[in-house]
């Protein structure tokens, strides 16, 4: 079994909540990236969402662009990221890595050779952003080949009939994108992302991970409610480092960590009182 | 299931998912309203008396001696209204807007002839309207933003990335991303995901069907070589594509080639970009080693984009269109020649057109003919041009 099925197996049968939060890979340095992966995943988290950074990131907001100018600008590259997960992995990191990229990248370095320094890193599964499941066909076959996940994403736009076909060809857990939008922190959940959940819920049995915008507490109780079975976070944790930064590194990644620990509470706490209330 | 909007191996429909229901809903009513004879009445008379088409097609005899070979003729977009081919587009999808009941149109724009023309077709169709354009340009093309306020326009100042056309288009999309209920994404070139590099490309099909019209009546035949310039490639699809099934015509693409290609100063996406997947489409890009797209440089902004429309790629590829760059220098001095050879100011877009045709009309013979889209006048470059060369 994958170490994501197997997670959320695990998750499944204690009755908690995912939390996945989200790291741009080199915002503020590689070292500090792999700072932050080793920090949410002693808080709790359940899968880590690398993302890697592009020229032009087009589904991603303002703080997450900004992240990726910095880590380009400070020179990192794509080959940094197998490094990243190696290196995770031999220090005993047994959290799911699940890597966040737009196209090109993939396409660039060759479908193949991507995925297999993938799987021999360690990574666990691919979610190519700007890829419907229209052009995905290839990516799936040679993920497939190398034994990741490649996680499929649907939206509040996206109609049952479509709905239904990409659930498909889903693997691993599917993300559902909160907003119709970019990324970036919002206040709580619109109703058609609860309306998504509550379709998706009807039409599978994989998990369902929501994302794009959430920043709060009761933005995870709101969304295990309607039937997701975990969250992810990305914006508001940069903006969280950022913040901590003028404390120094060690500050910043301190609150992050308290931070992610308290969302992780949530999301295991909002499990249980959904099965009482139900 | 393989997506709609190939040309050859490329194209397609790379998008966030977010995307994907307004960019089906834009195919559907396209196809639909654009095939009514009300709505292709509609723009057949905006086009005739508001934008000012038939544009001439004019028989350029000076240039052509200057050049000493074939029979040099220009397209006249220069003689379009708002001064470039960008009105032929900005034109047909606002009309499509207004008839799907949007009632907001947002745009990118490099050098602003296309926010210009945007703003200019929604002032006429009463839409409200916003322009993405980066900083870096807003910067350099001052009197285009002050003619999109003047026609009730929007600017909103792009600060991400590299601050130019390309990081427009991104905003443009995310903006889109969340607003396509009440909003049309007028993109102007034949670039992004399909439907776009079609949609674009039969609106401004209308330039080489006129060629064609003109050409038979002024010489009884076909061109033996078209040439335009090619940025993202609308003006230039837009007159190759009437011709594609006649095999005899040669057609000919002026890429932006900056400092020079081997500078790496440029934007010659199609003569040494490479495969990749930048705003939707599958297509040549200029990018580094990782993937990560390339900052572009030329004199002329309009054409400094680092990727080329779809169905140029497939052109290249399959080997029936051939693409050159040409040198901020040579299109300076093609600016100059066309300036005092015939009176007529080209926008420098199209100089690096000129410069091409001037070029190979060597090559052919004098009862030979070729065809420049003219796709834009200079008078936005006039200042640049000064300033370059110390006169102002
Ligand atoms: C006058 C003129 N010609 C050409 C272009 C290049 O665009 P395209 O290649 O889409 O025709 C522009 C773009 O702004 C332009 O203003």
């Amino acid at each position: 079994m994958s170490r994501i099925a197997a997670t959320f197996e695990r998750l499944a049968e204690s009755e908690e909540g995912a939390y996945i939060p989200y790291v741009c890979c080199g915002d503020r340095g590689v070292e500090f990236t792999g700072e932050l992966m080793r920090r949410l995943s002693r808080a709790g988290a359940d899968v880590i969402e690398l993302g890697l950074p592009f020229s032009d990131p087009l589904a991603d907001g303002p703080t997450i662009q900004a992240a990726m100018v910095r880590s380009l600008s400070s020179g990192f590259k794509v080959a940094t990221l197998f490094d990243l997960i190696s290196r995770a992995r031999s220090d005993g990191m047994d959290t799911p890595i699940v890597v966040m990229t737009y196209y090109n990248l993939i396409i660039r370095m060759g479908l193949d050779i991507f995925c297999k320094r993938l799987a021999e890193a360690g990574a666990d599964g691919i979610l190519p952003v700007d890829l419907p499941m229209e052009e995905s066909a290839d990516l799936e076959r040679i993920a497939g080949a190398h034994e990741l996940d490649v996680i499929r994403l649907v939206s509040p736009t996206t109609n049952d009939e479509r709905m239904a076909q990409i659930l498909q060809s889903a693997r691993g857990f599917v993300y559902a994108v909160a907003i119709s939008g970019v990324t970036g922190q919002r206040d709580s959940l619109p109703h058609s992302a609860i309306a998504m959940l509550k379709r998706l819920r009807d039409k599978s049995d994989l998990p369902i991970a929501i994302g794009f915008g959430i920043s709060n507490q009761e933005q995870v109780r709101q969304a295990i409610a309607a039937g997701a079975s975990g969250v992810v976070e990305g914006s508001a944790l940069i903006d969280i480092y950022a913040r901590g930064l003028s404390e120094g590194e060690d500050g910043a990644l301190d609150l992050v960590e308290k931070h992610a620990r308290e969302m992780k509470d949530s999301a295991r706490a909002a499990v249980a009182s959904r099965e009482k209330r139900s | 299931m393989r997506a709609k909007g190939y040309f050859g191996g490329f194209g397609g429909f790379y998008v966030p998912e977010v995307l994907v229901a307004s960019l089906k809903e834009l195919e559907r009513d396209y196809q639909q309203i654009s095939q009514t004879a009300e709505f292709e009445a509609e723009l057949q008379s905006l086009l005739r008396d508001y934008a000012g088409r038939p544009t001439p097609l004019y028989y350029a005899r000076s240039l052509s001696d200057r050049a000493g070979g074939a029979r040099i003729f220009l397209k006249r977009e220069d003689l379009a209204h708002t001064g470039s081919h960008k009105i032929n587009n900005a034109i047909g999808q606002a009309l499509l807007a207004k008839r799907m009941g949007r009632s907001r149109v947002i745009c990118e724009t490099g050098a602003g002839q296309h926010g210009v023309a945007t703003a200019t077709a929604c002032a006429l169709l009463d839409l409200e309207c916003e322009v993405y354009m980066g900083e870096t340009d807003v910067e350099r093309q001052k009197l285009n933003c002050y003619r999109m306020n003047l026609l009730g326009a929007k600017i909103n100042v792009v600060k991400s990335g590299s601050r130019t056309l390309k990081d427009s288009i991104n905003e443009a999309m995310r903006d889109y991303a969340a607003t396509s209920e009440d909003t049309h994404y007028l993109l102007g070139s034949v670039v992004g995901p399909h439907p776009y590099p079609t949609i674009v490309r039969e609106f401004q099909s209308v330039i080489g069907t006129e060629t064609k019209e003109q050409m038979a009546r002024e010489t009884g035949g076909l061109p033996d070589a078209l040439v335009a310039c090619v940025g993202g490639g609308s003006n230039s699809i837009g007159l190759f594509h009437p011709f594609i099934d006649d095999e005899h015509v040669q057609m000919f693409g002026a890429e932006a080639a900056g400092d020079g290609i081997e500078t790496g100063k440029h934007c010659a996406s199609v003569v040494v970009g490479e495969e990749g997947v930048l705003h939707g489409s599958r297509t040549l890009i200029l990018q580094d080693d990782d993937g990560q797209v390339s900052d572009t440089s030329s004199v002329a902004a309009g054409l400094d984009y680092p990727a080329v429309g779809p169905e140029h790629a497939h052109l290249s590829a399959s080997k029936r269109a051939k693409y050159f760059g040409v040198t901020d220098q040579e299109a300076v001095l093609a600016f100059h020649l066309l300036s005092e050879a015939e009176g007529i100011i080209p926008a420098l877009e199209s100089a690096h057109a000129v410069h091409l045709a001037a070029k190979i009309a060597r090559e052919f013979s004098k009862d030979q003919s070729i065809v420049v889209c003219l796709s834009g006048r200079g008078d936005k470059d006039v200042a640049q041009i000064a300033k370059l060369e110390g006169r102002l």
